[in-house]
């Protein structure tokens, strides 16, 4: 062994931005929280240069991932063009040579923030969701090391009781996003803050999502051919957000999970979500030709 | 201007080899090709400073002392290297975590031989229904001890590799001996 053997050639910043014990780390919590669905696996999140909370955790996860093949696209609540998803898809090509993409058909990787693409994802494609809070347990334990014994006892009477309380009170059940969902039968996981619109879009996917959470230190992940079911009573059916009748007033989509956009005279018009279907869907009604993928609700509705 | 850093040889490797672990255990049974036929690069691409490996295989150790790992007993080890796995034995003291802390159960790296032998049937998250496959040199009793060792969350994963190709089986996975 000699000192040339230990040391690698200078470089003004390792490829990918994170150092490589940084990235073997993620690597071997990326391994665990697969091996396990929906069990959160601490890991040391790294510096990153942004602020911890705008996506440092999928961020990392991203950057380990990279290879100057891999395609990437950066969703912001459903948009590529947001200012949160436009400076990290250029900070990700500008420290990987990654090639970039708006269309879901053509990424590899798809780092996202609240929302999961309208088409399908296919096998090759690994999704990299931003979670805020990853303990679906906090709103009923703030105590983490008892949520930690909740986890590993599958203690979660207090998930539906929560639940339940909702019914009580309001007639139906207010949880909006990060609808708590039990992964394999066994752990229950905050699915990030995506609308309920999105959790069966993880259920028995063809794609593996990872999510990473880099102000609380946590990952978990949600391999292929996984069951995903939200947490419901027997009675009590799963509702999803009531979008499946709404029409983009730009781009004519129908049936896709809507941004509501409040009207000077009180009313509102609705803009599909997803910004780069809604643009295809408008090339294609200009008589482009678009390649326009298969979609997982079909006329606004999740086939069973 | 920042200048865009390039991929070193190393760093490529190692990214292929994780990219294809990461596929492995993600679709357990289905086999992925690293970058190179050794165990040599799955220690490149996962082990450093901060792990505990133990090691049957006398020809790993110089790369396991070059990464810096602490160098353990079998019970102490979070990562596993068993090369062609003799005896049903040394699987016992492999640390299996716990179900609170189900992240210190190992990764066990086994030496097979794919697509001949005993049949099996895998079932559970990464499947979609079942999967027959065939795995020779593994010891007679293999899967019915794995059966019997683990309580779901804890356990331990395997990478079993034949060459390039690895095929991963994560503690989550239903094996069933045909």
């Amino acid at each position: 062994m000699s000192l040339k053997s230990l040391t690698k050639p200078w470089q003004s910043m390792s490829y990918g931005f994170l150092d490589p014990s940084a990235k073997r780390e993620l690597r071997r919590k990326m391994l665990k929280s697969v091996a396990v669905p929906g069990c959160q696996m601490p890991y040391a999140s790294r510096e990153v240069p942004m602020a911890r909370g705008w996506g440092t955790g999928a961020l990392q996860v991203s950057l380990t991932l990279l290879n100057p093949q891999m395609c990437v696209k950066v969703i912001d609540q459903g948009a590529d063009d947001s200012v949160n998803a436009a400076s990290i898809r250029r900070f990700l090509a500008r420290v990987s040579g990654a090639p970039t993409t708006l269309d879901t058909l053509e990424a590899h990787l798809i780092q996202s923030r609240h929302r999961i693409p309208e088409e399908f994802l296919r096998e090759d494609q690994i999704l990299v969701l931003q979670v805020p809070n990853p303990e679906p347990l906090r709103s009923v334990q703030p105590n983490m090391s008892i949520a930690r014994q909740m986890h590993a006892d599958a203690d979660y009477g207090r998930m539906w009781l929560q639940l339940y309380e909702q019914i009580v009170r309001s007639g139906r059940i207010m949880q909006g996003a990060s609808y708590p969902s039990m992964v394999n039968g066994r752990h229950v996981m905050t699915p990030s803050p995506i609308p309920r619109w999105d959790v069966p879009k993880l259920n028995m996917s063809k794609h593996l999502t990872i999510l990473s959470a880099g102000r609380e230190k946590r990952i978990f992940a949600v391999p292929p051919y996984t069951r995903v079911e939200p947490l419901v009573f027997d009675d009590v059916p799963y509702q999803v957000e009531d979008h499946g009748a709404l029409t983009c007033k730009r781009s004519g989509a129908k049936g896709f999970f809507m941004n509501e956009i409040p009207q000077d005279d009180g009313t509102s018009a609705f803009e599909v979500s997803d910004s780069e279907y809604g643009v295809k869907s408008i090339r294609q009604r200009d008589g482009e030709a678009v390649n326009l993928g298969g979609t997982w609700y079909k006329h606004g509705e999740m086939p069973k | 201007m920042l200048n865009t850093p390039v991929q070193g040889v190393d760093e490529a490797a190692a990214n292929k080899t994780f990219e294809a672990l990461l596929w492995a255990l993600s679709r357990p049974g289905l086999a992925s090709n690293l970058s190179a036929a050794s165990d040599e690069a799955i220690i490149d691409a996962l082990i450093d400073r901060e792990c505990r490996v133990y090691s049957a295989d006398p020809q790993l150790m110089s790369n396991i002392l070059c990464s810096g790992a602490t160098v353990s007993e079998v019970k102490d080890a979070d990562h596993v290297f068993l090369g062609a796995l003799r005896d049903l034995a040394s699987l016992d003291d492999i640390s299996k975590g716990s179900a609170l802390y189900p992240n210190e159960g190992a990764t066990v790296v086994l030496r097979v031989a794919l697509n001949k032998g005993r049949k099996i049937r895998l079932s559970g998250p990464g499947v979609k229904t079942v999967l027959d496959i065939q795995i020779a040199g593994l010891p007679d009793g293999f899967w019915q001890n794995r059966a019997e060792m683990f309580c779901y969350p804890a356990g331990f994963d395997l990478f079993l590799r034949d060459g390039r190709q690895v095929i991963g089986i994560p503690r989550s996975t239903i094996v069933e001996v045909l």
